[in-house]
């Protein structure tokens, strides 16, 4: 391996941390936008996906392994992950609506 | 007979080494366990009538420096593996050092943070702000984490030693490296459902 080649590995990696970065940085000027409470936090979320697909695929190096072993990991924990939220979020709904004045 | 084949390990169905491919078990058991903590702070917050004000509680700037270290410290590791990858150990040496550095600076900040929050009168069960299950779950939540920083710190002291000594592996670099992101990766949600939300 050349030390060009090495020095080109480290590159994308600094401009994956770059991206990161300035998500987070919009992330924390959010509150400062004119937007709706929705708005804002749909952009949040928005923003921590975009962050972990690059945690996950750059720096775990997720998009390079084969198919087989992305869809265990991620598919397994995005399944899990939503089919709790959406069995607990019914259930909380109901009792914030029973507190509602 | 054949002893070769008995003794030699199958290949992983994920086409990985066995090393990575059981640290990625874990991180998928590890990430459910985050997710069921989560889901019940989103379910507290949901079923409570009021939820403090985050600005009033605490201090985004601290938050913000502690997120940047940490995503700079994700930067180091991937950085370390890639130099493992090279076979260029001095620059695995001094790349698992910063994110070593960068690993204990967050540490130190999350203990700045939670001294500064019980100096206020926060506990496990009560808080000046009147929603008990408020610093509950704050406590439970970013102190799991924290102890996850401190395990990933032993890895990646023990996985430095063991490079300044010869005696590391690139797979050895990797496995670690795949643990340190997973705890930047964890602070994310926390970060974005504790902080911002």
């Amino acid at each position: 391996m050349s030390e060009t080649d090495s020095k080109a590995s480290y590159k994308g990696y600094w401009i994956t941390w770059g991206i990161m970065l300035v998500i987070t940085a919009i992330m924390l000027l959010g509150d400062s936008l004119s937007w709706s409470k929705p708005a804002i936090v749909g952009l949040l979320l928005v923003a921590m996906l975009v962050k972990v697909a690059l945690i996950g695929g750059e720096f775990m190096h997720l998009r390079f392994e084969k198919p087989a072993l992305i869809w265990a990991v991620a598919g397994c924990i995005l399944f899990f992950s939503a089919f709790l939220f959406i069995l607990i979020a019914f259930d909380g709904l109901r009792i914030a609506r029973m507190l509602e004045p | 007979m054949n002893t070769q084949s008995v003794v030699a390990p199958a290949a992983t169905p994920f086409g990985a080494g066995w090393q990575k491919s059981m640290m990625w078990v874990f991180i998928v058991t590890d990430a459910l366990l985050f997710t069921g903590f989560l889901a019940s702070y989103g379910f507290v917050r949901l079923a409570s009538a009021s939820w403090p004000n985050r600005a009033e509680v605490f201090d985004l700037r601290l938050i913000a420096l502690m997120t940047f270290v940490l995503i700079s410290s994700s930067a180091t590791m991937a950085s370390a593996v890639a130099a493992a990858k090279h076979s260029d150990w001095s620059m695995v040496k001094i790349f698992l050092s910063l994110t070593l550095v960068g690993g204990l600076c967050f540490l130190g900040m999350q203990a700045y943070e939670w001294s500064n929050l019980i100096h206020e009168g926060a506990t496990l069960h009560s808080n000046p702000w009147g929603v008990p299950l408020f610093t509950a779950s704050f406590f439970l939540i970013t102190g799991f984490h924290g102890s996850h920083v401190l395990t990933g710190l032993i890895v990646l002291a023990v996985t430095a030693i063991r490079s300044a000594t010869g005696r590391s592996t690139m797979h050895g670099v990797e496995v670690a490296g795949l643990y340190w992101h997973f705890v930047d990766l964890v602070w994310v949600f926390i970060f974005t459902f504790f902080y911002l939300v």
